[in-house]
């Protein structure tokens, strides 16, 4: 989990990842920060994320970003 | 008027039958109809079916059976690989193969013989369709279809047959499958649709298409203002055809209780190249974002790419060029998809070419707006940004419909030649094939058309607010829009074909 703070740290700096939940709905993070989001996660964890995973629930909050990587590190 | 009388023949054993063989109706209907533009294409229609059906399958089999994560991974990697080889391969051989062997004579000063296929309509169409449903099938989407003549429902939905919508088997599988019941207030929103899309392509797009046809089968003749105005009246003809055709898909469809996806959202409103695209065949946009953009922009090549231009550009530009090369990529599997030449080809690659240039520029242009103190949310500021872009979708028209890459710089060119306001009052527009009472027609058409759309913009549901009006008032609206048609759509150019049915 604090693995993915960092992450999201280094792409947009300034923002209280650790209690945001509406990280797309309130428009905080945008595409290119999406894709390099994905980028990054897939490096730090050893996933492979596909376009059906990119939708706005997985990426609204730290945690939810933390349950899809657990889930795609079981897959 | 034999499409209407199919359509309501279709719908009448539709609903007199048991519910449960209702989806059986839809296909025996939609075989006939391919059938009837010519027996031999419904092998390309089969071929597709099945080779989708079987490789689909096949994936979740493996799914199934293999438990070991890696070889499971390659072996499904490898059948989804030789769906999409057998389907898009066809799709190649039968458009592109002329395109590619005329190209080599030309550069190798050989004189191989063209191949003479007959492109099976829609192939475009319901190719793309399927390998989306494959490789849905291939993430994890959904499970593969299990009966094959289902499945051959999905492909062949005689309404979106031709033209699209391009659709999404986890939307549509369930509509087909359910029990409908007739259901009069849809049925009549139905036909009500169907005769505003006739509409739009009988009074609007057939009629600008004379223009059309005459200044772009001419090009060499013509030049100046006539060039502009020929270029806005494709605008209106390639909306008309295409939006209308898109009204009367839907239409039909929802006589059957089928909702299929939108396909066009006041298009001509769009605020940027990026939002022309987010309103202009929706369901090509989003097929490629889903199936070409993300698939390059999650690539490990493209994520080390991306690494490597942080790097060198900061932060900021270096995460929007990975981006803007992807978007180059799909505008130009956009451009091909359109047809085989070099003219959409660079169709497709000026629209590529601006959206990434609007994302590299963008925080020059915000910086611009500090300096100019600009109001970026002003409503004129709006209005300019709707005009520019329509200048800029009218530029890339000229690529479109040009009959070639030449022809297209040519007319360019041209279209400064003398060019002068006074074209349009000294009556030489009234040379091009068209009345001044089918300008009359045109332009109170184009007014119905816009006065619609600004509604919808405004989010209003036209039909909705119809459904609440006394009959009286809906069947005088309904009554003036039938007989719009036969009155005022009396011009057909080419037997009054769609033009996407070709694609």
């Amino acid at each position: 989990m604090d693995k993915i703070l960092d992450i999201l740290e280094e792409i947009k700096s300034g923002v209280d990842f650790k209690n945001e939940k509406g990280l797309i709905d309130n428009d905080i993070l945008d595409s290119f920060d999406i894709l390099s989001i994905v980028g990054e996660l897939e490096d730090a964890f050893d996933i492979e994320i596909t376009p059906v995973d990119i939708v706005p629930s997985n990426f609204n909050s730290a945690e939810s970003l933390w349950a899809m990587v657990q889930r795609l590190m079981e897959a | 008027m034999e499409f209407l009388l199919f359509v309501l023949a279709a719908a009448f054993v539709y609903y007199i039958i048991p519910a449960r063989y209702q989806w059986m109706i839809l296909l025996a209907f939609s075989y006939i109809f391919y059938a009837a533009a010519g027996i031999k294409l419904l092998f390309f229609l089969l071929f597709t079916t099945l080779t989708t059906y079987g490789t689909a399958r096949w994936i979740d089999s493996v799914n199934i059976s293999v438990t070991d994560k890696k070889e499971k991974k390659s072996s499904k990697r490898r059948i989804l690989i030789l769906g999409l080889l057998l389907n898009f391969g066809m799709l190649g051989l039968l458009k592109y193969s002329n395109f590619a062997i005329s190209n080599f004579n030309s550069l190798f000063q050989k004189n191989f013989a063209l191949l003479n296929f007959a492109l099976p309509l829609g192939i475009s169409f319901y190719t793309f369709q399927s390998m989306g449903y494959l490789i849905d099938v291939y993430w994890g989407r959904f499970r593969a279809e299990r009966n094959p003549f289902r499945f051959a429902l999905f492909v062949s939905f005689f309404p979106q047959l031709l033209q699209g919508p391009i659709g999404r088997f986890d939307r549509l599988a369930h509509q087909f499958f359910e029990e409908h019941s007739f259901d009069l207030t849809r049925v009549e929103h139905g036909l009500q649709r169907m005769m505003w899309g006739y509409f739009q392509k009988l009074v609007l797009a057939d009629r600008a298409g004379v223009i059309v046809k005459e200044v772009f089968g001419n090009y060499s003749d013509y030049h100046g203002m006539t060039v502009a105005a020929a270029v806005l009246m494709y605008s209106i003809q390639l909306y008309g055809d295409f939006s209308g055709g898109m009204d009367v898909v839907l239409g039909v469809a929802e006589i059957f209780g089928i909702t299929l996806d939108e396909n066009f959202r006041q298009p001509y409103f769009s605020i940027s190249i990026t939002d022309f695209w987010h309103r202009w065949h929706i369901t090509l946009g989003t097929w490629m974002k889903d199936y070409i953009f993300y698939p390059i922009s999650l690539s490990h090549w493209m994520n080390r790419f991306g690494k490597y231009t942080k790097k060198i550009f900061g932060k900021q530009t270096g995460r929007v060029i990975p981006v803007a090369l992807a978007n180059i990529i799909v505008f130009l599997v956009v451009g091909i998809w359109h047809g085989a030449a070099w003219k959409y080809l660079m169709y497709g690659f000026y629209n590529g070419a601006l959206i990434a240039l609007a994302n590299l520029l963008a925080p020059v242009n915000r910086r611009a707006f500090e300096v100019f103190h600009i109001d970026d949310k002003s409503r004129a500021w709006h209005l300019v940004r709707i005009l520019r872009t329509f200048l800029l979708v009218n530029i890339s028209w000229y690529f479109d419909i040009a009959v070639s890459l030449g022809a297209s710089f040519a007319m360019m060119r041209a279209t400064f030649q003398g060019f002068t306001f006074r074209t349009l009052t000294d009556g030489s527009l009234l040379n091009l094939g068209l009345a001044a009472r089918d300008f009359v027609i045109l332009a109170f058409g184009c007014a119905v058309l816009f006065a619609v759309s600004v509604i919808r913009e405004k989010g209003v549901d036209i039909r909705e607010a119809l459904d609440r009006k006394p009959a009286a008032v809906r069947w005088c609206a309904y009554l003036a829009l039938i007989l719009s048609l036969p009155v005022f759509g009396y011009i057909m150019v080419g037997g009054g074909g769609f033009i996407y049915a070709q694609f």
